[in-house]
């Protein structure tokens, strides 16, 4: 095993103003975390800061990923150290097709760790085998990124994304928001088959439903900027009944 | 400013004899009137409207002459080997003919120089170019403005060279025709072409006008003025590339007639770091007769480009489209008019007209100004304007997936203008990928 990902006593400002207070998260090789929180509590700031978004200032604290310091790498270098992120609201761009989007992100990468290009014919075969394991019609490919794409079309977009690039740590950024319960299975089960391959992850989300799904190893509940409690599966469904309130008044 | 109008007249005058056609009385009139037209008009200065974006103070300041010494020092390099997808081409360097290429002329194709026609059919083009006047604003005080057109007055009493393409009734011409336009002029010097395309009744055509002034050191101003006829049922894509450079002003005019059931596609493709300005003027005489008329404009440097359209829907059941995008780089400043005028009785007048900006650089400005003149009932006319930058939403989202901040931008800067040359076919498609890489790599 390994540690694949430490937060140590994170402080982050955006606009000035502190959002993430003394965070500290420890992620294992093939661990899955569940991070829950309510509103506001800091969860996509932490998800911003780990892909490398600019306007999130971290006044202390460190990140190691896979023993580099990962505060010291561009978004794009990240990413082809194996980070991804699926947005919350993943982004549309007008006139890029979306193979040429994914083909352009997955040879980068290949070129940035020194690994030969794919061509356009071993890129599609690669591409259709995907999309069929997330029951995505190959229409997508032509279409501009995310353009007119409906919210769960986005969000399988995303994880086609993710399956094509084969991340080491994948960040869920509420993935399950928008999405109906078939979708939500086929997502998770996209999911669950890179897990085979030894994937951590952090899955971002307000619902114990996803967690059915994607079964996590750890589960961490978030408030104030700072993680206050970390448990297993059951902590989830403590939630569930007690809500957040409940659990941040036990601490 | 006076003394200018006043010079020119006496050049025009002085050497008038050595302008073709003069032996045609109707051609010696309409270079007499456009002459006199601009002794009153003047060049354009910032009280006319249509010109009050940039000034053109270089125009103003400075007398060009009639006739450049043309040394044929053109760098062969600018000639590059004739586009497989091309039937025809009309190569002219410094204004004048220097080969027509083909493997072999369709029938009822008829493709010359302007000299040629002038000398061997010259009741062929009567009345196939427009008098100076005849594309004047009319104002909605109803007062007619020719000023605006007062460099197509130069041209048309100037114009010395140009091309002319006939098409005959029922023809579809196989491939494309390319007029390529290369020049390389001397010192204060202004050439100026003049070209007739005419499609008769069910006819179908393509042509490609390339214009490439290569003028590094010395002012020179250009101009190309198109007669576009497209007559019942017939369709003509015409389309324009200007590769303009420093120390170049360049006015480029296409002026459209289009007719019943006939189809009318233009684009205009601008990339330079000098003065260009293209404008369409198209007009819709008979029902069902449409047009698309795009443009995309790419700026850098201190590059001055103006893109103007004015589409008068004179008949009911026309239907025009309009998209235009601007792309700046450094200091290079835009503009964009567009016009859309639905006549009187014009009703089931369907017309849109999308312009949009990307401002890559602190420095670079644009200014759009959408017009629409409806004085029908029953219309349907849209418009729209975007200026904006990069979005960073997009930048962070790209590199999100690994890739580099440069290749997201080019990535990002390319379908903004993708939008503009997926529109056209695969005659046009590379060779307009082709500038948009030049934009990128100058």
């Amino acid at each position: 095993m390994g540690t694949a990902l430490e937060i140590k006593d994170l402080y982050v400002e955006v606009d000035k103003k502190e959002i993430l207070k003394g965070l500290s998260l420890k992620i294992e090789h093939g661990e899955m975390a569940a991070i829950m929180g309510p509103n506001g509590s800091g969860k996509s700031t932490l998800a911003s800061v780990l892909a490398g978004k600019e306007g999130y200032d971290v006044i202390s604290g460190s990140i190691e990923y896979l023993g580099n310091d990962l505060l010291q790498m561009s978004t794009e270098d990240r990413a082809s150290e194996g980070v991804f992120l699926a947005f919350q609201y993943p982004v549309e761009i007008p006139g890029v097709a979306t193979s040429t989007f994914v083909r352009t992100a997955l040879n980068a990468q290949r070129r940035n760790r020194g690994e030969d290009e794919l061509d356009a014919i071993e890129f599609l075969k690669l591409a259709r085998q995907r999309a069929k394991e997330l029951e995505m019609s190959e229409d997508f490919f032509q279409r501009a990124v995310n353009v007119g794409f409906s919210g769960g079309e986005k969000k399988r977009a995303e994880v086609f994304q993710m399956s094509m690039l084969s991340p080491t740590l994948a960040i869920l950024d509420e993935t399950d928001s928008g999405l109906d319960i078939d979708a939500l299975k086929i997502v998770a089960e996209g999911v669950n088959k890179l897990r085979d391959n030894k994937l951590s992850g952090i899955v971002i989300t307000h619902y114990q439903r996803l967690l059915d799904y994607i079964k996590p190893d750890t589960v961490h509940i978030l408030a104030d900027g700072k993680i206050i409690k970390t448990g297993d599966k059951s902590l989830a469904l403590q939630l569930e009944e007690k809500g957040y309130q409940g659990i941040i008044e036990a601490n | 400013m006076k003394n200018l109008q006043h010079k020119y007249y006496e050049s025009y005058n002085d050497n008038s004899h050595s302008f073709p056609g003069l032996d045609i009385s109707w051609l010696k009139k309409l270079r007499e009137k456009a002459i006199d037209q601009f002794k009153k008009d003047g060049f354009p200065d910032k009280s006319v409207e249509e010109w009050n974006t940039h000034s053109y103070n270089y125009l103003t300041d400075n007398y060009f002459k009639p006739f450049s010494d043309s040394k044929f020092d053109i760098n062969s390099n600018l000639i590059e080997k004739r586009d497989s997808n091309c039937s025809i081409r009309v190569v002219f360097v410094n204004g004048k003919i220097i080969n027509i290429e083909y493997d072999s002329l369709p029938e009822g194709v008829e493709v010359n120089s302007l000299t040629y026609f002038i000398k061997n059919k010259p009741d062929f083009l009567k009345d196939k170019i427009s008098s100076s006047s005849e594309y004047s604003e009319e104002r909605l005080s109803n007062i007619i403005d020719s000023r605006p057109q007062s460099i197509v007055a130069v041209n048309a009493a100037f114009h010395q060279e140009g091309a002319v393409i006939n098409i005959k009734k029922n023809v579809k011409m196989p491939g494309y025709i390319e007029l390529l336009h290369i020049g390389k002029y001397s010192k204060n010097t202004m050439q100026h072409m003049r070209s007739v395309v005419y499609l008769e009744e069910g006819s179908e055509c393509e042509v490609l006008e390339n214009i490439i002034n290569d003028t590094e050191n010395d002012m020179v101003f250009t101009s190309n003025v198109t007669d576009i006829n497209v007559s019942k049922g017939a369709s003509l894509s015409f389309h324009c590339f200007i590769k303009g450079s420093r120390n170049n002003i360049h006015i480029n005019n296409i002026h459209g007639e289009i007719h019943k059931d006939s189809k009318f596609t233009s684009t205009s493709i601008i990339n330079s770091i000098g003065q260009v300005r293209a404008e369409n003027r198209i007009n819709l005489l008979g029902e069902n007769a449409s047009t698309k008329i795009d443009m995309l404009l790419l700026g850098s440097k201190d590059a001055l480009l103006e893109g103007l359209t004015n589409v008068k829907h004179v008949k009911k059941y026309c239907k025009s489209d309009q998209n235009t995008r601007i792309i700046l780089n450094e200091n290079s400043k835009a503009s964009f008019q567009g016009k859309i005028r639905v006549n009187k009785k014009s009703d089931g007048t369907l017309a849109n007209m999308s312009s949009k900006s990307l401002l890559l650089s602190n420095k670079a400005r644009v200014n759009s100004k959408p017009e629409l003149e409806i004085l029908a009932d029953d219309v349907k006319c849209s418009h729209g304007v975007t200026i904006g930058n990069l979005s960073l939403e997009q930048l962070f989202y790209l590199r999100s997936r690994g890739i580099s901040e440069i290749e997201a931008r080019k990535l990002l800067v390319s379908s903004f203008g993708n939008i503009i040359i997926d529109e056209l076919n695969m005659n046009f498609i590379n060779r307009a990928r082709n500038i948009m890489l030049e934009y990128f790599n100058d």
